[in-house]
């Protein structure tokens, strides 16, 4: 469906040739009281799960990790003691190695100066990512190649992904898509980023995630405000599942790789 | 259906109500016919043009003599007074044509049809009151009239005329957006515009997403937007009544015009079907924005399409003095396509079918069969995502209105309405390849029915009086599965019910009341009360309407939108009804408005009104209108100081916040001088407060990358907007044969680079800075059009 949105962009481009442009400008923006950000997942991969807690600060200062220090972050769930987790570096906290398990309610708790924040996330079943591949779309004169995830989803369960694609090392998607559309067939889902002039040796790397489905909703009005996914909305924070008003999410999911290297 | 009512429970009473009202207004009407008052005659007839025939809507009849009464032809040229008998002047006059008197003796009822000669000499300006001071004397308030014949000497963007562009330079009628054809009237949103092309809704008025109207000048008769006041026989929407008439054709001879603009071509052909009895007029436009896509010689361009097009088409035939039939239609589409890969095309087709019959000489009908449907279609034409999406709005609808003319100082006004609609959210298709299933969204269907009675009431010389009621109801029919939510948006119950069955019922009665007085000769103040129910709602969850967005109907969650306005105002006239000005002050309540939880998906959502919010919204202001009617130079200045707001318990903490329609200040300024007898110049300046929009204020990171954080929905301000426009139209010399034009346009005169709209990102070239980023659509455009005519 993602698809039929670039109708619109095509249209907008079509109205731009007369005169449209952009310019960069300054705007005077509020500096609002911060807020805590806890971005936390468990995932069913052994490994040290990651707990990153932040806070909001203000437009015009550089783009960084606002690390909150000395939270306490204790996760339930995982057998049958609480895991504690420990910060490594400011903001960042760590847990012993494990490894998640589907169908478990994990619920984590974060207390900051003597607030805690709740949210809980059930791992869901593991889809497997089957392969990548490569496509190009022509827009207007324009050849462009993208990757697209294919896999095959299960029949009467409702499913959501999210593709987190790597090029050359860097992060450059972040989206999600659930089976509304396609519940138990193949599927073949473009990301769409434009990969560019790739060389041989380039490497794109997906990371594969079955996600919970208020995870799925937040990522995907996550996405809705920065304009992925269609025609601009009215932004709004993204929906977390912490409570007592923190922004964020938690999200206990499964993950699959799976790289391409250009020949 | 009376099997239904019988074994349906508590609220049908609503309905049977509604049938026993229409019952009661019957009985009404017989009861004032006996009790008449003897001795008095009518004179009726019909107002048109004497070159083309076509009927005059507007036209003011005065009888002068012993006693004093007057009256205005109806939407059909349709006229009737009473009075005593005596010796009388009968005059007829209409803005732009001559007047002509005639006196009368009247002893007996009489028929007089009058033929109006178009007077050049006066150079009235596109917004008409119908008579040199109706604007004064009627209680009708919060009404704008649009002389689509003369709009043509306003600047517009592309040189593309379009009514509801031109509206929006009226004070009360705001733009929807840069170059956009939506508009918000008195704090209402889009969608809250009841708008009717020859009685039959039309649902997306716009073209190319929002840049052109669906509505061709060329076959436009008459244009009335009603901003507070309505009348009773309108309802169905909260903010505003936009009724839009179209050409009947001409019915002396035949004649063809057109125009040649840089996006797109225009003709229109009318003639007689029998000359004096019948008429038709096709009217069409396509534009050619693809043409130049086809220039390329890349397969990856010329491949795509993308244009639109519009063909209102109209046949009207008189049988005798007391029948006429009409027949319109209005039929658009857009289409979209990126050449073997994706397509998407939506459009209107209307058919309205009337019959106009005079029972007796008090009592003119008409009866309208009116069929309305929106569509659009998106295929993904890729094999293995390969799908097609189809989703409608239908309706059917049959009205029956009667204007009766009880005196010289009672006119009525009463009717009955049915419209039945279907929602289909969309059934998607695919074939076996795909790897998209085919799905099929429940159907939703819905009755709305309603009657109305008004009475305009003379009361003396200074004061006149328009009250009425209006009763509608809707209901919510299966078949279908039917869910209730709790405020969290978790399903309580699902209940099937079968075809035809009652699933949910709304009931609301609408009182409207107008009363003017009038000071002077030439001054007055009016005062109104209006109440207007709207049972179908548009979900629109982007900052802009798409042809996609989805309608709903009232449910068990939904319920019918309700707006109270009260609106008080002051109208004078100065140097012989050369000045027209008005100020009119507003105060509007709105419940069971919409709005949608964060993260909403409109798409392929079988449970949106899972995701719905309602709340209360309010707003109020000032407009201010002066115009210069006459003269060589004419044009008006329109003021608006207003504020809109919302109320939502899951949002802002329950505070009050701007929608997003608010704008303090809302400025036109509209010039035309006619410098010589073939050159016209006019100029248009608008300025307004922007946007109240949502803007961070703070960022933070999620997954390494940035994200903002809005502390305030609404709690700030798009940048100023301002505009300048020109432009200069030739009239060609006067020929018999052949007639043309030329029309040269500047949009955007000084080069402003207003907003379209503001985005957040990371600084692509420093990935360490945010930085805001401003998208201008419009620059200074320059533009040329052919018009003719033969």
């Amino acid at each position: 469906m993602k698809l039929t949105h670039r109708l619109f962009i095509m249209a907008g481009i079509l109205m731009l040739m007369f005169t449209g442009c952009e310019k960069v400008i300054d705007l005077e923006l509020d500096n609002a009281k911060p807020l805590v950000v806890i971005d936390a997942g468990v995932s069913d991969q052994v490994e040290n799960q990651i707990v990153r807690v932040s806070r909001t600060y203000s437009f015009t200062e550089p783009n960084k990790f606002n690390g909150v220090e000395g939270a306490k972050v204790v996760l339930t769930g995982a057998g049958s003691n609480p895991i504690t987790y420990t910060e490594i570096s400011p903001g960042v906290y760590r847990s012993t190695r494990f490894r998640g398990r589907p169908g478990i309610n994990y619920t984590l708790n974060v207390t900051v100066d003597d607030v805690t924040y709740t949210a809980s996330s059930i791992m869901p079943a593991k889809v497997v990512l089957d392969s990548l591949s490569f496509r190009d779309f022509s827009f207007f004169g324009e050849t462009n190649t993208y990757v697209a995830a294919n896999f095959i989803d299960p029949k009467g369960i409702q499913n959501q992904y999210r593709y987190i694609m790597k090029l050359k090392d860097k992060l450059e998607e972040d989206e999600v898509s659930d089976d509304r559309f396609n519940d138990g067939n193949n599927v073949s889902n473009v990301i769409f980023f434009e990969l560019g002039d790739l060389v041989a040796g380039d490497v794109v790397e997906v990371e594969f995630q079955c996600i919970d489905r208020n995870v799925y909703t937040y990522f995907y009005s996550l996405n809705r405000n920065s304009g992925g996914g269609g025609p601009p909305v009215a932004p709004s924070n993204p929906p977390s599942n912490f409570n007592n008003g923190a922004l964020g999410i938690f999200s206990a999911y499964t993950s699959n790789k799976r790289m391409a290297v250009i020949q | 259906m009376v099997k239904s009512f019988l074994f349906l429970p508590g609220h049908d009473v609503d309905m049977l109500f509604t049938i026993r009202f229409i019952g009661i207004l019957f009985f009404v009407i017989a009861g004032f016919q006996v009790s008449l008052a003897q001795g008095k005659f009518i004179i009726n007839g019909v107002v048109t043009d004497s070159a083309t025939g076509e009927t005059l809507i507007g036209a003011s009849i005065k009888l002068t003599g012993k006693s004093t009464s007057g009256s205005v032809s109806n939407s059909y040229g349709f006229y009737s007074l009473s009075t005593d008998p005596g010796s009388y002047e009968l005059s007829v006059s209409f803005v732009g044509y001559k007047t002509v008197k005639q006196p009368i003796d009247v002893n007996k009822d009489v028929r007089i049809n009058f033929v109006l000669e178009e007077d050049n000499r006066l150079n009235e300006v596109v917004i008409s009151a119908v008579k040199r001071n109706e604007n004064v004397s009627s209680p009708q308030m919060g009404l704008q009239k649009v002389n689509v014949r003369e709009i043509n000497n306003i600047p517009v963007l592309l040189g593309e005329r379009d009514v509801l562009k031109t509206l929006q330079l009226l004070p009360g009628i705001k733009s929807a957006g840069e170059g956009n054809s939506g508009f918000y009237v008195r704090g209402g949103s889009t969608d809250q515009n009841l708008i009717l092309l020859d009685e039959a809704p039309v649902y997306n008025a716009s073209h190319l997403l929002g840049f052109f109207s669906t509505f061709n000048s060329d076959a436009i008769k008459d244009l009335s937007v009603y901003k507070g006041g309505m009348p009773a026989q309108y309802g169905g929407r909260l903010a505003s009544v936009l009724d839009i008439k179209m050409n009947d054709g001409n019915r002396k001879g035949f004649t063809a015009e057109g125009g040649i603009g840089l996006i797109s071509s225009r003709l229109k052909v009318e003639g007689p079907i029998v000359k004096d009895k019948g008429s038709f007029m096709i009217s069409a436009r396509r534009t050619y924005l693809d043409a130049f896509l086809k220039l390329s010689s890349d397969s990856s361009i010329n491949s795509n399409t993308l244009f639109f097009y519009d063909v209102n088409a109209k046949a009207n035939y008189q049988i005798d003095d007391k029948n006429t039939l009409f027949l319109s239609g209005y039929f658009g589409r857009d289409k979209l396509g990126i050449s073997d890969s994706f397509g998407f095309n939506w459009g209107n087709a209307t058919v309205t079918m009337r019959w106009n019959h005079l029972y007796s000489n008090r009592l003119f009908s008409n009866t309208s069969l009116i069929y309305s449907n929106y569509n659009y279609v998106i295929q993904n034409l890729m094999e293995e995502n390969n799908f097609e999406v189809n989703s409608a709005i239908k309706d059917f609808n049959i009205k029956q209105d009667f204007e009766y003319s009880i005196s010289n100082s009672h006119n009525l006004k009463f009717g009955i309405n049915a419209i039945h609609h279907t929602i289909d959210p969309g059934n998607l298709t695919s074939t076996a390849a795909s790897s998209v299933n085919e799905t099929d969204y429940e159907n939703r269907n819905g009755l709305e029915l309603a009657a109305y009675i008004s009475d305009e009431w003379t009361v003396n010389e200074k004061m006149n009086v328009v009250y009425g009621l209006r009763l509608s109801s809707f209901s919510l029919l299966g078949p279908g599965n039917f869910k209730t939510y709790d405020a969290d948006g978790n399903t309580i119950n699902t209940t099937p019910y079968g075809s035809g069955r009652f699933v949910k019922n709304y009931f609301n009665p609408e009182p409207r009341i107008s009363v003017s007085y009038q000071l002077t000769g030439s001054s007055s103040i009016k005062t109104a009360y209006t109440r207007n129910v709207q049972n179908i709602h548009l979900m629109s969850n982007s900052t802009s309407t798409s042809p996609t967005d989805l309608y709903i109907m009232n449910s068990n969650n939904v319920k019918p939108e309700i707006a109270d306005q009260f609106a008080a105002g002051y109208f004078r006239n100065f140097n012989d009804d050369n000045y027209e000005f008005s100020a009119e002050l507003y105060y509007k309540w709105m419940q069971n408005q919409i709005e949608y939880r964060s993260g909403t998906d409109l798409r392929g959502n079988g449970n949106v009104e899972a995701d719905l919010l309602y709340g209360d919204g309010r707003a109020y202001g000032i407009e201010l209108f002066i115009k210069k009617r006459f003269g060589k130079f004419n044009g008006w200045v329109g003021y608006t100081l207003s504020r809109t707001e919302r109320n939502f318990d899951a949002i802002s903490e329950g505070q009050w916040f701007y929608a997003k329609q608010d704008r303090t200040h809302d400025l036109s300024v509209v010039g035309i001088y006619k410098a010589s007898a073939r050159w016209t110049f006019s100029s248009v300046f608008v300025y307004n407060t922007g946007n109240a929009v949502t803007y961070p204020s703070g960022k933070y990171q999620i997954n390494g990358r940035t994200a903002f954080y809005y502390s305030e929905k609404n709690g700030y301000r798009t940048p100023e907007y301002h505009r300048l426009d020109v432009s200069a139209t030739l009239e060609g010399k006067p020929n018999k044969k052949f007639y043309s034009s030329w029309s040269f346009g500047i949009y955007n005169l000084y080069n402003r680079q207003n907003a379209f709209s503001i985005d957040f990102k990371d600084d692509p070239d420093d990935a360490s800075k945010t930085q805001v980023v401003r998208t201008t659509l419009f620059g200074i455009i320059p533009s040329v059009t052919w018009n003719f005519k033969f």
